[in-house]
């Protein structure tokens, strides 16, 4: 092993683990807001590629009519049980939110299907379909139990990963696809090779972990987010709706998929279920930022990237093993270090 | 007896089920069972437990390959194979177990996904188990003339092994042991305070289900004759807690049904979907996603209470009447020092909730706390019986030091308490909320409860229960649901769990709150009994009426410091004590 | 009972009425449409648009379930097939474990079956089964006759870390020993990985002549195109599992130059015409892509046409000795299966005996490579 070859893992590593760590702090920014450990955060990452490379084949990813979808079923269902003059009072603001958005979204995809040439539109499309699909998530699957216990929100977490899989093989089929480079541009650095793509990645995901950590670190509504997550009748006493907040977390992270979706799109072959997978290895780097640090989480995952690529070099046929079984000595490490079980019991 | 009648039904329907069902439903039913085997398992675990594991379907993978080695590589009998996957199983889940059962919930199901994984990796890149083409050649099981080699003649094997375990896992249940488990949800420091080892207990748990998992794994492996990794992946392991959830998790049959439902929906969508989509697919997910999602917006019992009530009541049917009385601790000398509090200082970050308290309490004292809202009273009380460590000082208990003992540890030295706020297993009646505090008082472990040999200990238990119950006045509801009484009557139950646990000291936090006058007169009374027959209090209060014609001293805390100690009558008119409470007066 | 709806492909089931069983002969497939078997389930299971559906004059019901390269739920749909459908045939799967639960449920309850992908088993428990696809050994026997003419020396070998992976590279080992050709590196990766750069660093450390890829479809193209950006200029080799349009779809122009075996079908008009296989092959592609578009020939629609050619081939004997539905019936189609009849496919020229249930030669393999964007006879 020499220089070089350290030069060329470390790329690799730092750009995986940069997708990684926009995983990790996604899934913070959820969990402390609303205690859900969202497994299909990974499935937002495969449906914003695969639905970037879909319209690049000049087509309408299906994702855009299980959007529309939804937002149709989120103002039913709030506008059911309503009285009537009620519900006719408030129809037009929900929609205005939850079906004008996905329509807007379906009009922007339809448009760039019919200019193949302007990647701007196909990124901005992409953005919005994913974006967009946060809040309908939330408000279907968990605004409902939203005071339930972790374990059940992580169960229903787990289900719809499920359903989502299901969805994406639905919608762009079994095989996997590749969108076009943003930019062939690349550059030496010594011996290696910079791409212009992988560079983005690692600005992004920086941008992005410093925006959040200002919005919850130096803003008032980044401290009132988080104190949902602490106590939800204290915020709602606050003025801090744990809908809204439950919502707008989805929102965010949402967006942090849709981007880094957009990101990977053009470096590797995305499947359907290929979130899942990623999805995971951010949650090792998560794991290590103890589910609540931005910067141990964002470090945990440039970990875990280096310990992939590293073993990818030495040992591939074992990687995945070696990158899960990180996470047992964080967690031994964690367990001799809390405190006993029965002395540290929330009620 | 009513209620047993569909339950015989159901069974003779199971026994019959080979003769009457077309040959591939019986094969079904073989993966029913197998999958039930499992479920139960994450039924246990999550359902009563309260944890969640996501890699079950490895601990089965780990049970097929152990016997799939061992019958193919080497020979041996499949009986060595079940040994084998047996014992690994509980190495690996021993270890699993205690990196992540110390932890808050979440990291279990997060460490079983990566074991689920990584387990998946490691069976199909290995040599010697045949790599991600697996290992063909697995013998059908056989014992003395017979061979099970077919879908038919391996369904009772299954459905013998499902039923005992079922069998088993319900009489755990319905033990000391079980109660145990059950507090495991919700209410670990509530167990560790009735000297339940919880942290123990919860790898124990998690070590069984796996068992049965292994079990499972075993049985497929001579069923298949044939195992490769791909059935032993984490989407396997979510597919187990996802039969438990729509099954209904809080009881065992819930595994059955929810592996019944599974199974069976699954081959019928899979011939359905096709015809509406238009496609193939695996879109079975999207159907079972989907009805996990809405089964628990509704409910946490999964589809079980849909299924009638078959099962419901199968608990105090017949309970044999108690042989003998449990014994007692022998009673202490009045005014034998016994619980001592000396210069006791808790510090949570730069709050200092209790400071350089001290205090003593005598054998045959009552002694109360007072003070206002945050004075430490109830962190004084954690600090005692081990749910806090503190931050320096000691506290000594019959001249044992215990501020460094575990909660459980110290429960046996015969402290018992009650909570500011009930902490009581809302769905379970009185008698057996009761019984959780004498757990220190019965023997039997898993494997006697799971036999049914506990059965005279039980009863003992239980009359004790019923005994403190009728005792505290709530004789009238002893099968009524713990969660269904008023807040009174709760804290009441409190103080019946806590003397069912024979305390030589009793820490009582706020027990009249939410009694009305009379009931107070009640409790004081009771309370007074008590102290006469050796059982020395220290209780929190803040009604000082009702403090004045009981305790022998009143101690004073604000601001975690004790400000003022001595009579009832000389605290009353304390100036130190007015300025706290009224404020000053200026 | 049987609520269950079948997939009934063929008017002539329903013109003929539910006759008796005789009547009917069933054939029951278990495939892979979705899993990690997707990309190349799909195409498996076109090819049963195909075929007809009588033969001999008798109508032919194809039962196709879904097993998402699960061989536990391929052991459930086999056991569906054989007790509930009764079907005369087995076909299937996608994935060599479900393959091979299949066969092994073949042989136990004696129904014949195709094998449409290769099966971890031993000769003598192929019994009752047949194999279409070319062993890889012979598929990648041609591989290393091509490394011998162009002196390749040392390999590379980079696969995927699943059972297909193992199979090509114990299959590329049995060939280049005796060549004298050594695999100087080993890796592994898994389709949804998004980056193979540490394992194609090491190749590029070790420096083989060639590399081999035990991938399939398009996950193959992933470490192709690393090779290529990181500047690899030896000559890349695949599989027969790799020969499809979404590997250079995928890849792109990296995908350019790269060489793979397969079956004659791939390239079947540049094939001389006294090569017998031409016309078959040459008729069956164009029917596919008349169906599923210009350019959709793959070797695995072929296999399925090629298993059901065999059981075309068979069946009229079988019927000469017993009636469909029947335990005679499936014992007589197993013989006429193995009775050493050449049967012409889009593969190869089946001859398959009681000692040999597969039945293949050399005249089953071409070398093809990616040339302007499609896949053409290696020169």
């Amino acid at each position: 092993m020499n220089l070089d070859i350290a030069l060329w893992l470390s790329q690799d590593a730092i750009t995986n683990g940069a997708v990684y760590a926009l995983l990790a702090i996604a899934l913070i920014l959820v969990y402390t807001v609303t205690r859900i450990i969202f497994v299909p955060q990974g499935e937002f990452i495969s449906f914003a590629a695969l639905s970037l490379a879909t319209l690049q084949a000049g087509e309408t990813p299906g994702a855009v009519y299980l959007l529309i979808a939804g937002g149709v079923l989120v103002v039913a269902l709030d506008t059911s049980g309503e009285p009537w003059d009620l519900a006719r009072q408030r129809l037009p603001g929900r929609l205005a939110r939850f079906v004008a958005p996905p329509l807007a979204a379906g009009a922007l995809a339809r448009l760039s299907v019919a200019r193949p040439d302007a990647l701007w539109l196909q990124i901005l499309a992409t953005l919005a379909i994913v974006t967009l699909m946060g809040p309908i998530v939330y408000r279907l699957a968990f605004q409902p139990i939203a005071d339930a216990s972790v374990l059940i929100l992580l169960i229903v977490a787990v289900a719809v990963h499920y359903v989502l899989t299901g969805m994406g093989l639905l919608f762009f089929g079994g095989e996997g696809l590749r969108s076009k480079p943003f930019s062939l541009l690349s550059f030496k650095l010594g011996a290696l090779n910079v791409t212009a793509q992988s560079l983005l990645i690692v600005i992004a995901s920086l941008a992005l972990i410093g925006a959040l950590w200002f919005l919850f670190e130096r803003t008032l509504y980044g401290k009132a987010l988080h104190a949902t997550a602490i106590n939800r009748v204290g915020a709602r006493l606050m003025g801090v709706s744990p809908n809204l907040s439950g919502q707008l977390s989805f929102t965010l992270a949402a967006f942090i998929a849709a981007v880094s979706g957009v990101l990977i799109a053009p470096i590797t072959t995305v499947y359907y279920d290929t979130g899942f997978l990623i999805s995971l290895k951010g949650f090792v780097g998560a794991t290590i930022g103890g589910m609540a640090s931005y910067p141990l989480a964002a470090a945990g995952s440039l970990l875990v990237g280096f310990l992939e690529a590293g073993s990818s070099f030495w040992w591939s046929a074992f990687k995945d093993p070696i990158v899960f079984t990180l996470i047992v000595p964080v967690l031994l490490w964690r367990s001799l270090s809390a405190p006993h079980s029965e002395k540290d019991d929330a009620q | 007896m009513k209620p047993r009648l569909p339950l015989l039904l159901a069974i003779a329907g199971l026994a019959a089920a080979p003769l009457l069902l077309p040959q591939y439903y019986v094969t079904l039913m073989d993966y029913v069972g197998l999958a039930g085997l499992v479920t139960l398992g994450v039924v246990l675990l999550t359902g009563v437990a309260g944890l969640t594991s996501f890699g079950q379907a490895a601990f089965v993978g780990l049970g097929a390959y152990a016997t799939a080695l061992v019958t193919t590589a080497f020979g041996g009998s499949p009986w060595l194979g079940l040994a084998a996957g047996l014992t690994l199983t509980a190495v690996a889940a021993l270890f699993l177990g205690f990196i992540t059962l110390r932890l808050s919930d979440h990291y279990l199901p997060l460490g079983t996904i990566a074991w689920g994984i990584s387990i998946y990796f490691v069976f199909g890149n290995l040599e010697f188990l045949g790599r991600h083409t697996g290992l063909t050649g697995i013998p059908s099981l056989s014992a003395f003339d017979w061979t099970f080699d077919t879908a038919g003649r391996l369904y009772p094997v299954i459905w013998l092994v499902l039923a005992l375990a079922l069998l088993s896992t319900s009489n755990l249940l319905d033990s000391r042991i079980g109660r145990a488990i059950r507090a495991l949800r919700g209410h670990t420091r509530m167990a560790a305070g009735f000297g339940v080892d919880t942290g123990r207990l919860k790898i124990v748990v998690f070590v069984y289900s796996a068992m049965l998992a292994s079990l499972s794994g075993w049985l497929y492996a001579h069923f298949l004759r044939y195992v490769s990794p791909a059935p032993f992946g984490v989407n396997a392991g979510i597919d187990y807690l996802f039969m438990a959830v729509i099954g209904g998790s809080q009881h065992v049959w819930g595994a059955v049904v929810g592996a019944a439902v599974m199974t069976f929906l699954q081959e019928w969508l899979k011939d359905i979907l096709p015809h509406l989509l238009g496609r193939n697919g695996n879109y079975e997910i999207i159907v079972f996603g989907l009805l996990v999602i809405m089964l628990l917006h509704r409910t946490s019992d999964g589809l079980l209470p849909f299924l009638g009530r078959m099962i419901e009541s199968d608990k105090r049917s017949g309970r044999p009447a108690s042989a003998r009385l449990l014994p007692q601790r022998p009673k202490l000398t009045p005014g034998e020092p016994l619980l001592s509090i000396d210069n006791v200082t808790k510090r949570f970050g730069a709050l200092v909730a209790v400071n350089n308290l001290s205090f003593d309490v005598r054998a045959g004292e009552i002694v109360a706390l007072i003070g206002p809202n945050g004075a430490g009273k109830s962190t004084l009380f954690d600090l005692t019986t081990g749910m806090l460590s503190a931050s320096a000082g000691k506290i000594r208990f019959r001249g044992a030091n215990i501020e460094r003992a575990t909660a459980h540890g110290i429960a046996k030295l015969g402290i018992g308490r009650t909570f500011q706020h009930p902490n009581l297993i809302s769905e379970m009646s009185a008698l057996e909320n009761a019984a959780v505090g004498a757990y220190l008082r019965g023997k039997c472990g898993w494997i006697a409860a799971g036999l049914r040999l506990d059965r005279a200990e039980e009863a003992g238990l239980l009359d004790e229960a019923a005994a403190r119950l009728k005792r505290v006045g709530l004789g009238a509801h002893l099968h009524d649901a713990a969660g269904s009484l008023p807040l009174g009557s709760q804290r009441i139950l409190e103080i019946a769990r806590a003397l069912c646990a024979d305390p030589l000291l009793l820490l009582l936090d706020e027990p009249a709150a939410g009694l009305r006058h009379l009931e107070k007169l009640a409790l004081a009374e009771l309370l007074r009994d008590l102290r006469d027959e050796g059982v020395s209090i220290l209780l929190v209060e803040h009604d000082m009426k009702f403090l004045m014609d009981l305790a022998d001293r009143v101690v004073v805390m604000e601001f975690g410091r004790r400000i003022a100690e001595g009579a009832p009558c000389e605290i009353q008119s304390n100036p130190a004590v007015l300025d706290a409470y009224l404020g000053g007066v200026e | 009972m049987r609520s269950r709806l079948t997939t009934v492909l063929g008017l002539a089931t329903l013109l003929w009425g539910g006759g008796a069983a005789a009547s009917e002969i069933k054939i029951g497939v278990t495939m892979g449409a979705t899993g990690p078997g997707a990309s190349l389930g799909v195409n498996y299971k076109n090819a049963f648009q195909l075929m007809p559906t009588t033969i001999a004059g008798i109508p032919v019901k194809y039962i196709i379930l879904e097993d998402g390269s699960d061989p536990t739920a391929a052991a459930k749909n086999v056991r569906q097939l054989v007790t509930e459908d009764h079907v005369d045939a087995l076909m299937g799967a996608v994935s060599v474990p479900s393959t091979t639960q299949m066969a092994l449920i073949a042989d136990e309850t004696r129904t014949p079956a195709i094998a449409l992908a290769p099966v971890a088993l031993p000769p003598d428990k192929l019994g009752w089964v047949f194999v279409v696809p070319q062993p890889v050994p012979l598929m990648m026997g041609a591989v290393v006759d091509d490394m011998k003419k162009k002196s390749v020396k040392t390999i590379g070998y980079i696969g995927f870390s699943d059972s297909w992976g193992d199979l090509v590279l114990q299959a590329t080992k049995k060939n280049a020993d005796p060549a004298g050709i050594k695999i100087i590196d080993e890796e592994r990766y898994a389709r949804a990985d998004t980056a193979v750069t540490g394992q194609i660093v090491k190749i590029l450390v070790a420096n083989p002549d060639a590399v081999v890829v035990g991938g399939s479809g398009a996950g193959a193209a992933l470490p192709q195109i690393a090779l290529r950006e990181k500047g690899y200029n030896g000559p890349i080799y695949h599989n027969h599992g790799t020969v499809n349009r979404e590997f250079i779809k995928v890849g792109g122009p990296a995908a350019e130059g790269a060489i793979a075996p397969t079956g004659p079908l791939m390239v079947a008009e540049e094939l001389p015409d006294s090569n017998p296989i031409k016309k078959v092959a040459v008729d069956f592609d164009r029917r596919y892509e008349a169906m599923f578009g210009a350019g959709s020939r793959n070797a695995f629609a072929g296999y399925s046409y090629d298993g059901f050619l065999l059981l075309e081939a068979a069946i009229p004997k079988a019927l000469q000795k017993a009636a469909p539905g029947t335990p005679e019936f499936r014992q007589a189609l197993r013989d006429a299966l193995e009775s050493g009849q050449s049967v012409v496919g889009v593969h190869g020229v089946y001859t398959q005996t009681k000692t040999d249930h597969f039945g293949l030669d050399g005249r089953a393999v071409v070398l093809v490579s990616v040339d302007h964007g499609a896949w053409r006879l290696l020169k």
